[in-house]
């Protein structure tokens, strides 16, 4: 537990606050110079792409900023959850293979990806609360047990979709605005409210902050952090919709870049907030800066291999930059 | 024929066993309605257990429990709360980032149409600090920036918000303050009293029990030893007493004034934010009081001297040597013994048995050449829990299990246990019962006796005058005050780590 008496706070301009707002002066440095280097960035037509291609990250966040609120940010013990994009692409390959192999009607593909989706809610939180593993762990393994049911689904192969509700998330625009982006931000509002502004939220967000606080303030601790597996396992099969619109249909292996971009959005979400802690809005911000940062670095004609290689090491930076400032803290 | 006494809570004849102790042994406890109750008695004696059986975490082997007159058969944490009773846990259980108005509201936030009622929990909750503890806060403020009095309040505030407390136990709440921070706790105890509520209160200060409280139970040894229904100034000797079984007439060994070499120097180490320029000697022999209230330097000084922090200014010299820690695995291979604060934490493996705790410090620093030391001290450690009298006397006991009291003690049976020239002991007797500070006290005075240096680092201002040869005062970061221990008292003491000057002299 914290120190119950220390109150010493780095200096202003000490090294260590320094290292702490590291990842925000990284990103900024990095949005400057893209701005000044492909100055189209900023256009309205741009815009809108980084928000549309934004969404399936901004959704997966909404689910991992649930579980650390709930679960702490403390990198190594605090609550993650590492199976969101894997309970997305899931979902995806179960709506793809549905609709274009097997010809089924809408309500029971997305009927059939809700099961997949509460077996995952379900698999984490009764590992990380029933049987008490590390959520880190726990999700690491339902990850991968996930990606592999889809490729068993899929047969590893790309499966096209051509179905009406795909295409109308993909293409269709709301008084200028990408379809896709509004429903997202209908979502980014209910999490945004339900997190923040609510007393459920609060109590989630108590429970994140001390266990035992929480606890003797008569909150149900173990019933909240389970909670937080579902609503994320919920964000997986939201996000799922526009995973398939962003791909036209499902591609194995797209988890892999979800699952970097939503760590490194959420973690980076951090350093904006007031306090320092992860906050939803703080994560969809984070969203729509780390798909700018990939937009941008495409446009200028950046490999993607480096622009993974960019994005691995900002990872590291945000992770190490929280894990310091959670050190200095206690 | 009179009345019978009026009680809020009435436990009769509680009895509870955990394997191998019987914890409590038809133990009573009454508690006069609208009164402050003191439980007292020695680390082990069951205080933490008949309070537990009453919060309804422990059921209890036999006895008869009734709450403002109601009897209680079954005891579960939802009833016990539903009758008013509310417990203030030693520990704050506070979440630093949370402001005031968060951290009172927790687990009952209130609700409008539009979400969370932000701006009514605000004011409720200042409202209530001021009005029911007489402490003015700004609801928006987060937790990280009070002082541990302040936290200590809102950890009550949270308690008795919902206006339906009746009887409040505290559990040593002012173990983290300063004695001049304890004041404060008190006037909003004291205003607590005023508006009816009852409480139970346990500390090992009995200088605050025979302050704040109308009556007094003793335990010993898991039975009830006396019940006192008045109590005044007079009252500690029958207190101690009653809790130890015997008088204890000198609480601190006899000073022993030696001159020795220059052991350890500081000079003018800071570390340009929490302290500046301070200077420290203390020779072989001594035994050094640092003083401070929290926030003046001192913890953040005393944790340089063993490496936990870094200092940014100054040197150190220790026997002759020059001396740069950078952690306090450096301070440790420099054959410096450190007790730190947070033993519990810092100092302790809990589902570890109580003999290999002791032992630890020993086994990592001798290496496995030197065997024959290694039984020695092994020896000298299991001498040490005896003397200090660890209670059950049971090597094999799990740590968990042990009273808060006892935690300690293992954890300085284990240091004390160490060779070394200089021992750094911070707030070395926090919740030790009175019996085993007279004891640590002799330790400390032996191990002075034996040619080491000692610092100590504590927040209670008796026991700096009756321990230290020399005492020096930190305040705001500096030191105010270096003087020999006949030079000084209790009041001039208080006033320096209070305001940082002496007091005028009434003379
Ligand atoms: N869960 C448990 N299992 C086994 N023994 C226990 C348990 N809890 C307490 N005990 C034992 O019961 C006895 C009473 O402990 P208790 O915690 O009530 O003491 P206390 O009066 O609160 O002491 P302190 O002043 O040190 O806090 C001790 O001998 C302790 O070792
Ligand atoms: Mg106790």
């Amino acid at each position: 537990m914290s120190g119950t008496n220390s109150v010493s706070r780095p200096a202003l301009f000490s090294a260590g606050a320094l290292f702490s707002a590291a990842p925000l002066i990284i990103f900024i440095v990095l949005l400057i110079y893209l701005g000044i280097s492909a100055p189209n960035l900023t256009d309205p037509a741009t815009i809108n792409l980084i928000l549309k291609q934004s969404v399936p990250t901004v959704v997966v966040c909404l689910g991992l900023a649930t579980v650390v609120v709930a679960g702490g940010d403390d990198v190594v013990s605090g609550g993650i959850d590492l199976s969101i994009p894997a309970t997305a692409i899931i979902c995806a390959g179960i709506l793809a293979d549905q609709l274009t192999n097997h010809g089924s009607p809408l309500w029971s593909a997305i009927a059939l990806a809700a099961v997949a989706a509460v077996t995952m809610g379900v698999l984490n939180a009764v590992l990380v609360v029933a049987i008490g593993m590390t959520p880190l762990l726990a999700t690491l393994a339902s990850s991968v047990a996930a990606v592999g049911v889809t490729k068993v689904i899929t047969s590893s192969r790309r499966i096209n979709v051509d179905h009406p509700f795909v295409i109308y998330i993909r293409d269709a625009n709301v008084a200028g605005v990408p379809s896709a982006v509004l429903i997202a931000a209908v979502f980014v509002l209910l999490f945004c409210f339900a997190v923040h502004r609510t007393r459920w939220g609060m109590q989630l967000q108590a429970v994140g902050g001390s266990r035992d606080a929480a606890e003797v303030s008569g909150i149900k601790t173990s019933s909240l952090v389970a909670q937080s597996f579902f609503i994320a396992a919920l964000a997986g099969f939201l996000a799922s919709f526009f995973v398939l619109a962003r791909g036209s249909g499902s591609t194995p292996g797209s988890e892999e870049n979800l699952l970097l971009e939503m760590v490194l959005a959420t973690f980076l979400g951090a350093a904006f907030s007031p306090r320092r802690i992860v906050t939803v809005w703080g994560a969809v911000l984070g969203a729509v800066l780390v798909t700018a940062l990939s937009v941008g670095f495409k446009s200028i004609g950046v490999n993607v291999f480096w622009t993974g290689c960019i994005k691995g090491t900002l990872i590291l930076i945000v992770v190490a930059s929280a894990a310091y400032s959670g050190r200095a803290q206690s | 024929m009179t009345l019978p006494v009026e009680h809020i809570l009435e436990m009769q004849g509680i009895s509870k066993a955990f394997p191998g102790v019987q914890a409590l042994d038809k133990t009573d406890l009454f508690v006069r309605k609208g009164s402050i109750h003191g439980l007292v008695g020695e680390n082990g004696a069951g205080k933490s257990t008949i309070i537990k059986v009453l919060a309804g975490i422990y059921t209890r082997d036999e006895g008869t429990v009734s709450i403002n007159g109601a009897a209680c058969d079954a005891l579960a944490p939802a009833v016990v709360h539903e009758a008013g009773v509310r417990f203030i846990h030693q520990e704050l259980h506070l979440v630093p980032y949370f402001t005031v108005a968060e951290s009172v509201f927790m687990g009952q936030e209130q609700h409008g149409v539009l979400g969370l009622a932000g701006r009514r929990m605000r004011r409720r909750a200042e409202q209530f600090l001021k009005e029911s503890l007489n402490c003015e806060l700004d609801g928006k403020a987060l937790i990280r920036t009070l002082s541990p009095a302040e936290k200590k309040l809102v950890q009550i505030a949270r308690a008795l918000i919902d206006d339906k407390a009746r009887l409040v136990i505290f559990d040593e709440p002012t173990a983290p303050l300063a004695s001049g921070e304890t004041e404060q706790v008190f006037k909003a105890i004291r205003r607590l009293k005023e508006r009816g509520i009852s409480m139970i209160y346990v500390s090992h200060y009995l200088g605050e029990i025979t302050d704040l409280c109308d009556e007094v139970t003793v335990f010993r040894n898991g039975a009830t030893v006396a019940q006192l229904n008045r109590v005044d100034a007079n009252s500690t000797q029958t207190i101690i007493h009653n809790m130890v079984g015997r008088d204890i007439d000198a609480l601190y060994p006899e000073k022993k004034h030696s001159d020795g070499a220059r052991m350890f120097s500081v000079s003018a180490l800071g570390d340009n934010s929490r302290f500046f320029n301070v200077d420290l000697n203390i020779s072989a022999g001594e035994v050094l009081g640092v003083a401070g209230l929290i926030g003046s330097g001192r913890e953040e000084f005393i944790d340089t001297l063993y490496g936990l922090r870094r200092a940014e200014a100054g040197d150190m010299q220790f026997d002759g040597r020059e001396l740069k820690l950078k952690s306090p695995a450096d301070a440790v291979a420099n054959g410096i013994v450190l007790v730190p604060r947070d033993r519990r934490n810092d100092g302790l493996v809990l589902n570890m048995s109580v003999g290999d705790n002791i032992n630890l410090a020993s086994l990592d620093e001798v290496a496995w050449a030197r065997m024959e030391k290694r039984g020695l001290s092994l020896k000298r450690a299991n001498e040490l829990s005896e003397q200090i009298d660890i209670r059950p006397r049971n090597p094999k006991a799990i740590t968990r299990f042990l009273s808060g009291g006892n935690q300690q003690k293992v954890v300085l049976a284990r240091w004390l246990a160490t060779q070394s020239k200089l021992f750094i002991l911070d707030e070395p007797t926090v919740g030790v019962d009175i019996g085993a500070k007279v004891e640590i006290y002799q330790l400390i005075k032996e191990l002075a006796a034996n040619g080491a240096a000692v610092i100590v680092s504590s927040s209670d201002p008796q026991e700096m005058l009756g321990l230290c040869h020399r005492i020096m005062v930190m305040y705001r970061g500096e030191v105010v005050e270096d003087t020999p221990i006949d030079a000084i008292d209790f009041d001039s003491l208080l006033a320096l780590s209070t305001s940082g000057a002496r007091v005028a002299s009434t003379a």
